[in-house]
C-alpha cells in the first residue's frame, strides 16, 4: 500500500483535481451553449404589420449562430417607437398586464430613463474596442451614458420626401408643377395647396414630423429650435418656418389627421409624405377604391426639402439596441453574441437594406452606396439613391438628448395638429361664409401661431 | 505517486503470495469493501424506488408531467376561444336581422351595395370590437357571403377584421386595434387605423379553412396554420359559421390566433429543462401544420417539418435541427390535434451526459471520501499499530499504550517474553565468550606446539644433513634390518622417540618407571646396533626422511 507522504500526495492530487473540474465546469457556465440554452425575449419597432427584415434577420440568426450557441431570440415586433416606450414603462412599473421586461429592446435614448441606466447591460463591458472602433463614430457616440454604451446602433434612418408617382403624375400633367419643385418646403406648400383645389378639397401630403420640420427648418435659418430643453417658439425663425406650413395646412393641402400616411396613401387620402427612410417598408403599391377597385401605384423617394436660399440639412435618427442587464451572465453573453452577429457587414446590410434604413458600419455604409444599383426593389433604390444625395450635400443632424425630450417631441406634434386643425376648420367655415382665402389664410396663421406660442408660455 | 502507480497487479499478487497482506493494507480493503457495499445497497434501493433513473427517463418524465397540464390549458384556451365564438356568431346574427329588419332588406339585397355593407359594417363594429377583447385571441372578425362588388375579378367576402398592433404580452387589454379588413367608413368611424395590409374585403380563396366553414356549416372549426395575406404572420383560426334566420349559412366569424400570440401565451418552463419548446400540430397528409410557442421554429416550412417516435418518444426532425419530447392528442372542434413538448436534441443529450458526468463525480468523491477515509483510519488506527510493532522489533519501548485492550495486552505479552529471551540471550552470549576464550587459548598453545615441533623437526633435518656423510651405512642397514625385531612395546617407544617425546614423557605415557625405560632402551640400542642416543636418533631420523621421500617418489 501507498506509504503516508503519497497517500497524502495521491489525496492532495485528487482534490486539486476535483477543484479544477468545478472551476472548469463553472467557467463554461459563463457562455451559451447548446446544453445550457438561453431565450432572449426582443422587443423591437424594425418592421411593419406588412414586413419585419428584422425578424427575417433573426430567423436567420437563431438557425445559425443561434442555434450553435444555443441561443434563440424571441422577437416581438412592436410597431411604433412610441408604443415601445409605453410597453416598456408598463413592464418596468409592473402596470397589471403588462408582460416582463424584454431581454432586448429596440428604442431611443430616452427609454435609458424609463428602464433605469443601472439595470441596462454596457456594451462596452462586451464588445473589444477594435470592434467598436468599426462602428460610424456619430451613430455610437448616441448611445453613450457618461462612460457606459447602453444603446448600441443597429440601424439608422434619415428623412426623405414620398411621392405617389402615378397619381401626382396626373396632377403635374394637369397643373405643370413638376417633381422639381418639390426640393423645397416652399414648393411642396404650393402644390399642396394647388393639389387641394385640383382635387376638390383633398391634401396633397402629410408631415409625420413636424418637430423634425421645426428643427431643420430653424437650423437652416442659422437659429436653434431647442435650447436649455425648451422649444423656441417665441424665435423669428420659427415665425419662418411656422407661416407657409400653417397656410398650407389651414387651407387644406396638409392632412391633420392622427395615423399613419401609408394608411392614407392606400385610399389616396394624400400622395406625398415626409417620413424616415424606413417608411419605404411601409409603402402600399396599390390604391384601394371604396368599391373594391384596385389601381397599381409608382412610388419615389426624393431628398428631404430644403428651405429656399438655406443651406439644406436633415435629421437622422433610429434608437438603437438595449439589454437588460442580468445576473445569470449567460444571458449578458447572449445578448453581446447577438449583437455582434447583427451589427457584422452582411447581417446588419441584409436587415437594413430591406427595411430602408442606413448600416451602423464604416465598411457596411461604404458597401451599401457603392452597390446602389444592385438593390432590386425600385422603390428601396429610390431611397438610398435620394440619401445618397443627401451625403453629399446635406448636413445631418441628430436630435439632442435631454430630460423630457419625448414628452416634449410627442406634445408638440399633438399641439401643431390641434392648433392647425382647429385653424383649417375655422378657414373652412370662413370660406363657407364667402370671406377672402387670402386674407383670412394671413389672420389664421398669425392667430396659430400666438395658440401655439401660448401653449408654450403656460 | 509513481511508486503507487508501478504496483502492478501480478507484482501485488506475487507479493501477497510470498509476503502475505500487511495489516494496513488488509484494513484499506476490508473498509473500502464495507463502504462499496453499503453505496452499492442504497443505489440498489434507490433505483427500486425510481429516484436514481436515468437522466435520459428523468427529463421524459418532466415532460409528460408538463405535457398533461400544458394540453390541458390548451384544450381551455381554444375551447373558451370557440364557446366565445359561438356567442359571437349569435350575436351577429341578431345585429344582421335587426339591421335588416329596420331598413326592409334581405340579405341577398346587400350584395353590390356599399353603402348598406358600410352601414351594417358600422352596426356590427362594437360587437366585433367586444368579442375580440373578451376572446383569447390576436384578432376577430367576421366575413358574410356578400360583396360591395360581384363583378370584382377577384371574389371577396365582406366583414370586418380587426387585428391587434403591437401584441407584446398575453394581455391585449392595452393593445390599440387595427382594421386589417373592412370599409374606409368603418375604420373612420371606428377611430380605428387602417392595418398595412389593409383591405376593403377579404379574398375568397385566402383561406381555405374558412371557404369550407362556409360550406360545411360545422359548429366550430380549428384550421391548420395559414400565412396571413399581406403580413409576415401566420396563424390559426377559430370558425363558427353565422346563420340566417332559415338556418342558411351566410357567413362565418371567429378569431384569429396568431402565432406571436401563442407564443406569447403558451409560453411554458420547467426548473431544470428551462423554456420548453410546445407545440400544437395537426397533420394532413402527411404535412404538419404545427404553430410553435418559441418564434425560432415558427418559421420552418411545413414540409420541413418530420415527426417520428423512437423509444416511446417524439423525435420531430425540423431540417435545421431535431427535437426529442412527448405529445398527447387532443380534440379540438372537429379535429383530433397534437400537443407537443420538447426540447431540443443537443440540449437534451447535453443533460443526459451532464447527468453522467454527475453521477460518475458522486461516485468519485464518494471514493474519494472512501480514501480519505481510509487514510484517515489508517493513521489513526493502523499507524500506532505498525509504530508500536517497530518499538517493540528495536527495543524502543516508550511505554506509549495504544488505548486498544487487546492490542496492549498483547504487546505487554510480547514485551514480557522479550525480556527472558533477552536474557537467556545474555547468558548465552557470555558462554559463547568463554567457549572462544577457551578456544583461542587452546589454538594459541596448538600453535605454539607445532611452532617447537616444527623447530625440532628442522633439527633433525639439519642434524641429518650434518651427519649425512659421517653416517656409516652398513650400521645404518643393520638399523633399518633389526627393526622388525624390537617388541611391541620397543617398537611403540622407538616410535615415540621419533615423534620427538622425552624419555620422561614416554615412561609417563606407557606408565613404566624410569628403570624399565632405561631397561627398554638398552635393548633397543642393542638390537639396533646403535651405541648411543644420538646415533639412534640420528638412524631413526634419517630412515623417516628416507621413507617421507620414497613416498613423495612413488
Amino acid at each position: 500500500m501507498l506509504e503516508g507522504g503519497n497517500m497524502k500526495k495521491t489525496l492532495a492530487f485528487l482534490l486539486t483535481l476535483v477543484f479544477f473540474i468545478t472551476a472548469l465546469s463553472g467557467c463554461g457556465q459563463q457562455m451559451p451553449s447548446p446544453a445550457n440554452p438561453v431565450t432572449l425575449t426582443m422587443w423591437h419597432v424594425y418592421g411593419s404589420q406588412t414586413k419585419s427584415p428584422l425578424n427575417d434577420v433573426i430567423d436567420t440568426f437563431n438557425h445559425s449562430v443561434g442555434r450553435e450557441y444555443g441561443i434563440t431570440v424571441n422577437v416581438v415586433s412592436v410597431t411604433s417607437s412610441s408604443a415601445i416606450d409605453r410597453a416598456l414603462a408598463a413592464s418596468a412599473n409592473g402596470e397589471p398586464g403588462a408582460d416582463a421586461m424584454p431581454d432586448l429592446f429596440t428604442a431611443y435614448p430616452r427609454v435609458a430613463e424609463i428602464v433605469g441606466q443601472e439595470n441596462l447591460l454596457s456594451w462596452n463591458d462586451y464588445f473589444t474596442k477594435k470592434e467598436l472602433s468599426g462602428f460610424h463614430a456619430d451613430f455610437l457616440s448616441e448611445g453613450y451614458f457618461g462612460e457606459k454604451l447602453l444603446m448600441l446602433p443597429v440601424a439608422k434612418s434619415t428623412e426623405a420626401f414620398y411621392l405617389n408617382k402615378t397619381l401626382f403624375d396626373r396632377f403635374s400633367a394637369a397643373s405643370g408643377i413638376s417633381v422639381a419643385d418639390l426640393s423645397t418646403f416652399e414648393g411642396v406648400f404650393d402644390a399642396a395647396r394647388t393639389y387641394c383645389d385640383w382635387s376638390g378639397g383633398q391634401s396633397f401630403l402629410q408631415i409625420n414630423d413636424y418637430f423634425h420640420y421645426a428643427y431643420v427648418g430653424m437650423k437652416a435659418h442659422g437659429s436653434e429650435f431647442i435650447r436649455s430643453g425648451r422649444l423656441r417658439i417665441e424665435d423669428e425663425a420659427f415665425r419662418t418656418v411656422w407661416m407657409p406650413l400653417a397656410k398650407a395646412a389651414i387651407y387644406g393641402g396638409i392632412c391633420l389627421d392622427e395615423g399613419y400616411a401609408a394608411a392614407r396613401w392606400k385610399t389616396a387620402e394624400v400622395i406625398a409624405n415626409t417620413g424616415s427612410s424606413a417608411d419605404v417598408l411601409y409603402q402600399p403599391t396599390e390604391v384601394i377604391y371604396p368599391d373594391n377597385t384596385t389601381e397599381a401605384i409608382q412610388a419615389a423617394a426624393l431628398p428631404y426639402p430644403m428651405f429656399t436660399e438655406s443651406a439644406p440639412g436633415v435629421i437622422y435618427r433610429g434608437g438603437g439596441l438595449f439589454a437588460m442587464k442580468s445576473d445569470n451572465e449567460r444571458r449578458n453573453q447572449a445578448a453581446y453574441i447577438f449583437a455582434r452577429w447583427l451589427t457584422e457587414k452582411e447581417n446588419n446590410l441584409e436587415f437594413v437594406q430591406n427595411a430602408g434604413y442606413l448600416p451602423v458600419t464604416d465598411e457596411a455604409l461604404s458597401a451599401l452606396f457603392a452597390n446602389i444599383s444592385r438593390i432590386e426593389k425600385e422603390n428601396y433604390r429610390s431611397v438610398y439613391t435620394s440619401v445618397d444625395t443627401m451625403l453629399d450635400s446635406y448636413t445631418f443632424y441628430a436630435l439632442p438628448l435631454y430630460d423630457g425630450a419625448s414628452e416634449m417631441q410627442l406634445d408638440f406634434e399633438k399641439n401643431v395638429n390641434s392648433v392647425l386643425k382647429s385653424a383649417h376648420n375655422q378657414y373652412k367655415k370662413l370660406i363657407s361664409e364667402g370671406k377672402s382665402p387670402e386674407k383670412i389664410l394671413d389672420t389664421l396663421a398669425e392667430s396659430s401661431l400666438a395658440e401655439l406660442k401660448s401653449l408654450y408660455e403656460k | 505517486m509513481k511508486a503507487f502507480f508501478r504496483v502492478s497487479l501480478p507484482h501485488l499478487i506475487s507479493q501477497i503470495k510470498s509476503e502475505g497482506i500487511s495489516i494496513r493494507r488488509r484494513f484499506v480493503v476490508y473498509i473500502i469493501s464495507a463502504i462499496a457495499l453499503v453505496l452499492s445497497l442504497i443505489l440498489l434501493l434507490l433505483n427500486i424506488f425510481g429516484i436514481l433513473n436515468p437522466t435520459g427517463t428523468q427529463i421524459m418524465d418532466v415532460l409528460d408531467t408538463q405535457l398533461l397540464s400544458y394540453a390541458n390549458n390548451i384544450e381551455r384556451d381554444y375551447d373558451k376561444a370557440a364557446a366565445h365564438a359561438i356567442s359571437f356568431s349569435n350575436q351577429l346574427e341578431n345585429g344582421i336581422q335587426k339591421y335588416l329588419t329596420e331598413h326592409n332588406l334581405s340579405f341577398e339585397n346587400l350584395r353590390n351595395h356599399a353603402d348598406s355593407l358600410s352601414a351594417l359594417q358600422r352596426e356590427l363594429y362594437s360587437i366585433v370590437y367586444l368579442n375580440m377583447q373578451l376572446a383569447p385571441s390576436s384578432g376577430a372578425f367576421y366575413m358574410l357571403d356578400t360583396t360591395v362588388n360581384s363583378r370584382s375579378e377577384m371574389p371577396s367576402y365582406n366583414g370586418i377584421y380587426l387585428k391587434y398592433i403591437n401584441l407584446y404580452s398575453e394581455s391585449t387589454v392595452n393593445n390599440e386595434i387595427t382594421l386589417y379588413r373592412g370599409s374606409f367608413s368603418t375604420a373612420k368611424e371606428g377611430n380605428v387605423t387602417f392595418h398595412s395590409g389593409w383591405n376593403n374585403e377579404m379574398r375568397t380563396n385566402f383561406f381555405d379553412a374558412c371557404d369550407s366553414a362556409f360550406a360545411n356549416g360545422k359548429h366550430y372549426i380549428l384550421s391548420p396554420t395559414v400565412e396571413i395575406p399581406d403580413t409576415w404572420e401566420r396563424a390559426r383560426y377559430v370558425y363558427v359559421p353565422i346563420r340566417d334566420q332559415r338556418d342558411r349559412i351566410i357567413g362565418v366569424c371567429g378569431f384569429e390566433i396568431n402565432d406571436m400570440f401563442f407564443q406569447l401565451s403558451k409560453k411554458t418552463n420547467d426548473d431544470r429543462l428551462g423554456t420548453l419548446i410546445g407545440a400544437l400540430i395537426d397533420e394532413n397528409q402527411g404535412i404538419f401544420s404545427c404553430q410553435f410557442n418559441s418564434g425560432r421554429y415558427n418559421t420552418i416550412a411545413p414540409e420541413n417539418i418530420n415527426i417520428t417516435e423512437k423509444d416511446g418518444n417524439a423525435v420531430f426532425d425540423f431540417g435545421i435541427e431535431t427535437c426529442i419530447g412527448k405529445t398527447k392528442s387532443v380534440i379540438l372542434g372537429d379535429r383530433t390535434f397534437t400537443v407537443a413538448l420538447m426540447i431540443t436534441e443537443a440540449q437534451f443529450n447535453a443533460l443526459v451526459q451532464r447527468g453522467q458526468i454527475k453521477t460518475a463525480g458522486i461516485i468519485f468523491a464518494v471514493m474519494l471520501i472512501m480514501f480519505a477515509y481510509c487514510l484517515f483510519m489508517s493513521r489513526k488506527y493502523v499507524a500506532p499499530i505498525l509504530r508500536k510493532i517497530e518499538q517493540i522489533k528495536y527495543s524502543e519501548n516508550t511505554g506509549d499504550q495504544l488505548k486498544i485492550r487487546e492490542f496492549d495486552d498483547l504487546f505487554a505479552f510480547i514485551e514480557k517474553k522479550s525480556s527472558v529471551l533477552e536474557e537467556q540471550l545474555a547468558s548465552l552470549k557470555a558462554a559463547k565468550q568463554a567457549a572462544e576464550e577457551e578456544a583461542a587459548r587452546a589454538r594459541e598453545n596448538y600453535e605454539k606446539a607445532l611452532e617447537e615441533y616444527e623447530l625440532a623437526k628442522n633439527e633433525v633435518l639439519h642434524l641429518s644433513d650434518e651427519s649425512k656423510n659421517e653416517i656409516i651405512l652398513e650400521d645404518y642397514e643393520y638399523f633399518i634390518c633389526n627393526l622388525k625385531t624390537l617388541t611391541p612395546q620397543e617398537m611403540r617407544i622407538y616410535e615415540m622417540y621419533v615423534e620427538g617425546k622425552t624419555t620422561a614423557e614416554i615412561a609417563s605415557i606407557i606408565g613404566i618407571k624410569e628403570n624399565t625405560m632405561k631397561y627398554h632402551n638398552k635393548n633397543i640400542y642393542s638390537k639396533l646396533g646403535v651405541s648411543s642416543r644420538k646415533q639412534f636418533l640420528r638412524f631413526a631420523a634419517l630412515k623417516q626422511y628416507r621413507d617421507g621421500k620414497g613416498e613423495q617418489t612413488e
